[in-house]
């Protein structure tokens, strides 16, 4: 008796949450969502999961096309293994993308800062004017750098002028450091957004209290406004140095004979070279190699709770 | 819960599978609508016969206004991305790759045999343009344009005039010599610059060309990658010498005015050849033979050549040819050019595959 009764209650309330969806739409509402997620679900399966296992099975095949495709051999990684030049490359490239992530940082910072608390009025104007340049093509960007650093650039037209140099510098542009200079330009503005939304979630209050309990300006910055935007900057260096690992536009334009990158040889052993089985171990190993301190990352982020996960 | 599970999986299959047959059907339809379907040409950008009419005279005149019904043109910007999108199952009807690339493609079965008796002007398209595309007794490609290799100079800039491809290594270009990004030409110059024949190369002459691939490094701007690069970067005074550049660039420098030349290296010139080859599955012959035999005119080729300055493999055009493409390709003077001329042969996928390796593993050097 007493079972029926609360089973009845049970039902009764189910029916009555289930009455109302289905009044709205007709539809349960587990398939509401699955509705709701399956374009984006799609999307990612078709576009993102299946190429990814396309890529695995391509780079343990010994050619991608005719008999030899079907062939299983782990040849492409052996083959990375032992090639000197293409790990340090790889080395290579891991450090260029470090010293644009951390330059890009140190450059988007002051930016940031400035417009989360001294900008005014003006702040949503000034963010418009630094995301402005990021609208414009990537190539155009890239190569507005030759005006700059070419032979017959701004920079060396500058220096001739002064009289520094007589000649101009032709080693400017197609360099390792043209690569680096390029890329932090162009990451600086992806680099300042995640750092201005943390600078912006700091409670103004606490600035004060640190100043009531005789911090000075400096001291306040340290103890309360940089720790609590480290999750901003932990953002934005992944943002910076994900994408560029696997960059081969810019070195391909301004890198000139040693400023290649990783990406470079991906592209051209897809494009040009036909072995796609070792342009998709690369890749592969060029993620993994990304996606492990990544998850080290994500995982020391949660459980210290630096994106806020945890509140207190 | 489980159940829901179940059916939005359900759902997603039925979707997907509903895609893939929209696909397919469509594509399955289009064959039977048109029985008569147009030629399919995989052919370089900036030669693709609706474009180009003049490049295919007879071809082009006939059938004009309808032409979109006999011919429907891909483009690629490099042989092997067209041998690539070949080789994963688009069926082109004609192919226009260079002689390098011949083998794999007969090789791959992927092109059939010609019957040469069906091309008027096969007699007046020299022996050494037509032998590369002989495999086993039968010839499968007609040539039809082909160019030299040559170095690119900068005659204002140059504190000396070089006069051998080995001259790209003297320090006194130091960052002003441009290679082209590509294994097989550049492997080619290097092995050429040293006194080794680039086409029959033993193991250990493999990585001494290596090492010299990788101690010219000082002496590069960059590489250059594409034609307009080429220009661009001879334009701009940065690269005083561009390797292995071609007709074209000469001429679109020599138009704008700048201080050029074309210089044949001491060790002769480098050069290549580019032909039509008929797709196995083509069934059309009679409209691909009409095309082919448009394309290979002496009229057609004089204009391609007067345009682009690259040369004709039907000689019969010569003589419609203008003089300074003429002088450039030094036709007058063609069988002493020859001599002293190496041709890209067909490649193996081998080597092929170990010279796309060694031209990474040279870039990827430190």
């Amino acid at each position: 008796m007493r079972d029926e009764t609360s089973l009845s209650t049970h039902v009764s309330i189910k029916d009555g949450r289930g009455g109302i969806e289905k009044k709205l739409t007709g539809i349960p509402r587990k398939s509401q969502l699955a509705l709701l997620v399956s374009p984006s679900v799609l999307w990612l399966i078709i576009l993102l999961v299946l190429p990814l296992i396309t890529m695995i099975g391509l780079s343990f095949q010994k050619s991608a096309f005719g008999p030899g495709s079907d062939v299983f051999t782990f040849a492409s990684y052996l083959n990375f293994w032992q090639n000197s030049a293409y790990q340090s490359l790889l080395g290579k490239s891991l450090w260029i993308s470090l010293v644009v992530a951390v330059m890009s940082i140190v450059l988007a910072y002051p930016v940031a800062y400035f417009l989360a608390f001294h900008a005014g009025d003006k702040q949503g104007m000034l963010l418009n004017i630094m995301i402005i340049p990021a609208w414009t093509s990537f190539l155009l960007r890239v190569l507005a750098w030759r005006l700059i650093l070419g032979s017959n650039g701004l920079l060396n037209t500058f220096l001739m002028w002064l009289g520094v140099i007589q000649e101009p510098i032709s080693g400017l542009f197609y360099s390792v450091n043209a690569v680096i200079i390029t890329l932090v330009y162009i990451w600086i503005p992806f680099a300042a957004l995640p750092i201005y939304v943390a600078l912006l979630r700091i409670e103004p209050g606490l600035l004060e209290a640190a100043s009531d309990l005789g911090a000075k300006p400096w001291q306040g910055f340290f103890k309360v406004t940089l720790p609590l935007s480290i999750p901003g900057v932990l953002a934005a260096f992944l943002y910076v140095f994900i994408p560029t690992v696997g960059e081969y536009v810019t070195p391909a334009l301004v890198g000139g004979p040693n400023g290649l990158m990783i990406g470079n040889i991906i592209w051209d052993q897809f494009m040009r070279g036909l072995d796609w089985p070792m342009g998709a171990t690369l890749s592969l190993v060029v993620m993994l190699i990304v996606l492990l301190p990544l998850i080290f990352m994500a995982k020391a982020a949660q459980q210290t709770g630096l994106f806020g996960g945890k509140s207190e | 819960m489980k159940i829901y599970r179940f059916r939005a999986l359900v759902l997603l299959a039925v979707f997907v599978s509903t895609l893939l047959a929209g696909c397919s059907a469509g594509a399955g339809t289009q064959k039977i609508d048109k029985p008569e379907k147009p030629l399919v040409i995989l052919e370089w950008t900036g030669y693709e016969v609706t474009e180009y009419p003049q490049f295919f005279v007879p071809f082009s005149d006939k059938y004009g206004d309808n032409i979109n019904d006999y011919v429907n043109v891909s483009v690629f910007g490099d042989d092997a991305e067209a041998f690539a999108k070949v080789q994963s199952g688009f069926k082109a009807d004609v192919i226009h790759p260079c002689s390098s690339w011949w083998g794999l493609y007969v090789e791959s079965g992927l092109v059939q045999p010609l019957d040469v008796s069906r091309i008027a002007e096969w007699e007046n398209i020299p022996e050494a343009f037509r032998e590369p595309g002989k495999f086993n007794g039968q010839y499968y490609f007609v040539p039809w344009d082909w160019y030299y290799e040559a170095l690119l100079v900068r005659t204002d800039l140059v504190p000396e005039m070089p006069t051998s491809l080995a001259d790209l290594w003297d320090p006194m270009y130091a960052g002003h010599v441009s290679l082209w990004d590509n294994g097989e030409v550049s492997f080619a110059t290097a092995a050429l610059a040293f006194g080794i024949n680039p086409f029959n190369t033993s193991p250990e002459q493999d990585e001494f060309v290596k090492q010299k691939l990788i101690e010219i490094k000082p002496n590069l701007l960059t590489y250059w990658l594409d034609y307009t690069q080429a220009i661009e970067l001879s334009a701009s005074g940065d690269a005083w010498i561009v390797a292995s550049a071609w007709q074209d660039t000469y001429s679109v420098l020599v138009d704008e005015g700048y201080e050029v030349t074309y210089l044949e290296p001491e060790e002769g010139y480098l050069a290549g050849v580019c032909g039509y080859g008929i797709g196995t599955n083509n069934t059309n012959l009679d409209l691909t033979y009409e095309f082919l035999n448009a394309a290979i005119d002496p009229h057609s080729m004089a204009n391609f050549t007067n345009e682009y300055w690259y040369g004709a493999a039907n000689f019969a055009a010569n003589e419609f040819i203008d003089e300074g493409a003429a002088e450039l390709l030094q036709l007058d003077d063609f069988e002493n050019v020859l001599k002293n001329t190496r041709f890209y042969p067909p490649l193996t996928a081998e080597r092929r595959d170990l010279l796309s390796d060694l031209w990474n593993e040279v870039k990827a050097a430190p």
